[in-house]
């Protein structure tokens, strides 16, 4: 009798694996990290990525082997500086990069996680860091694609909390082409040791600082046509 | 005692080297066979006799892992009188023992909640604001037996296991999951984590051992989405966008699998939890990863089918 009742329940389980078989291979079991990244997601739209970013990288080589950095890129308005500046890390290191700035809002909030979105957030920036992860961080957005807006003095404390090197990576993208260039400068020393939050301010400054060096240092966009150079300045 | 995680719990504390007597209290059985511990079928509001049995026992350590999960064996109104009962009787007896050294408290990942802006990973240091029933439930458990161990000088562990799967163990995740089909969140799809009962009862072993005066999130390692459980377990997926989850609710209630409001929260929203402190605060870490654990959940048999003794004579 029982037998009977379960039979309608595995007759359907039957269809469903035969029609999810396919499904099984695309969704493999081990897919999202313990943050809910997908690197199978992440290989998958980094091909779009190239569609739209040609991205040269520079200074990965600074970042350390296998410990936590926070890398802070500037940020034009809608550029998505901290999405191309983590795929690029990501490709060059083989590391899985996180960036911060995801909305926690369907349906773009759950995606953005799937690819390494982070919420703008001290404590979720230091759990990051504290399993060793690289993480971008943008700075407050601003309209000129050459300065480096404000630090988040927040989630640089959370970077001091957890003793992780903090390094500026200067972003430049044009809204119309595709060429975008990463610098990654050499992390930034805190001049003097502060006990209080006097730290986290002076290192979100210097960090500001540096990022705006080397963002004067790489120049402004070079297509050959001054009118499009002039649109690539935003 | 008398519950799975209880029994199994029991049974690995029965051969640690280090406890003398093993007493328990529960208004179902045991499951398993204990050799050494002393077992007394009470129920919950019965408080007078709880009273009378520990203060008798004076137990050097309580393990308190009476918590009713809503859905899981009881509604929850049931789940919620029950659970309140337990912890007042169990706790307010091991309060008045003299030699009561260390208390140790089942909780949940879910007294984080899972609120607008909520940290995808919660850490034990994060702010608790529960946003389902069964979180606020173990919140307010958590609050009371750290209440009464500041209060008679004894510490206290919660231990804040993620949703507990194992193949005897009530779980309404466990349940949900296991239907011919099962209902996900279409548009977030987001991941969460478990723990195998055999690695909650290590841990709540390994708390019973040492003092630790603190909660610490037992999570096992990885993260899992709905939609790749129910594709992995070779279940139907029907993807639902919001107001269909209540029609869905409502008739999985019905098959047999009631969908409390915490595992809906999961299913839209998620549930990590840090557990990168287990080992240094413990000793021991869950070994069965989120993904192991699920895909054993699919081959655990549903229904173990005993035939009839035949008459030989």
């Amino acid at each position: 009798m029982g037998r009977i009742a379960s039979m309608p329940a595995t007759a359907i389980v039957r269809v469903a694996s035969a029609v999810t078989a396919p499904a099984r291979e695309l969704l493999p079991m081990h897919a999202v990290d313990d943050w809910g990244r997908d690197p199978s997601l992440v290989r998958a739209l980094s091909s779009l990525g190239h569609l739209r970013w040609q991205i040269s990288l520079g200074g990965a080589e600074r970042l350390p082997v296998r410990g936590g950095a926070l890398l802070v890129t500037n940020c034009r308005r809608f550029s998505f500086s901290a999405i191309y500046t983590a795929m690029a890390v990501g490709e060059s290191t083989g590391r899985p990069v996180r960036f911060v700035g995801r909305p926690d809002m369907v349906p773009v909030g759950p995606l953005l996680r799937r690819i390494g979105g982070l919420l703008a957030r001290p404590d979720e920036v230091e759990g990051a860091l504290r399993h060793h992860e690289l993480v971008v961080m943008p700075t407050a957005a601003t309209r000129h694609p050459r300065h480096a807006g404000a630090v988040d003095v927040a989630l640089i404390a959370a970077a001091l909390a957890t003793g992780t090197p903090v390094f500026p990576a200067a972003s430049m993208s044009s809204p119309l082409g595709r060429g975008a260039r990463v610098e990654i400068a050499p992390a930034v020393r805190a001049k003097r040791k502060r006990r209080g939050p006097l730290g986290d301010i002076e290192m979100a400054e210097a960090v500001q600082h540096h990022l705006q060096k080397v963002l004067d240092g790489l120049g402004g966009v070079h297509t050959g046509l001054s009118a499009f150079d002039y649109l690539g300045e935003g | 005692m008398g519950g799975e995680l209880g029994s199994l719990t029991s049974s690995l504390l029965e051969a640690e080297p280090w406890v003398g007597s093993l007493m328990g209290i529960d208004v179902d059985p045991p499951r398993r066979r204990l050799k050494r511990a002393e077992f007394h079928r009470i129920e919950p509001s019965d408080r007078d006799r709880i009273v009378e049995v520990v203060t008798t026992f004076d137990p050097h350590v309580l393990v308190h892992l009476a918590v009713w999960e809503p859905g899981a064996r009881a509604g929850l109104a049931h789940a919620r009188r029950f659970t309140q009962d337990a912890t007042a009787s169990f706790l307010g007896a091991a309060a008045e023992c003299a030699s009561l050294q260390r208390i140790v408290v089942r909780s949940g990942t879910e007294v984080y909640g899972r609120y607008r802006n909520a940290p995808t990973r919660p850490n034990e240091h994060s702010p608790l604001r529960p946003t389902s029933d069964y979180g606020r439930m173990l919140c307010s458990l958590e609050e009371t037996s750290r209440a009464i161990g500041s209060r008679v000088g004894v510490p206290v562990s919660a231990l804040r296991l993620a949703s507990v799967i194992g193949p005897h163990v009530p779980s309404p995740l466990g349940r949900l999951l296991r239907q011919p089909a099962v209902p996900f969140s279409a548009v977030a799809d987001s991941p969460f984590t478990v723990v195998e009962d055999i690695d909650a009862a290590r841990a709540f072993v390994a708390a019973a051992s040492r003092t630790i005066d603190q909660p610490v999130n037992v999570v096992a390692p990885g993260a899992i989405t709905a939609l790749q459980a129910i594709i992995h377990g070779r279940r139907v997926p029907l993807p639902l966008l919001g107001p269909e989850w209540t029609i869905a609710r409502r008739i999985s209630h019905l098959l047999g699998a009631p969908v409390p409001d915490h595992v809906v929260e999961l299913m839209h929203r998620g549930r990590l939890a840090d557990g990168g402190r287990t080992q240094e605060l413990l000793g021991v870490s869950p070994q069965t990863s989120t993904a192991a654990a699920i895909d054993r959940l699919f081959t655990w048999p549903s229904v173990v089918r005993i035939a009839p003794i035949r008459a030989v004579a």
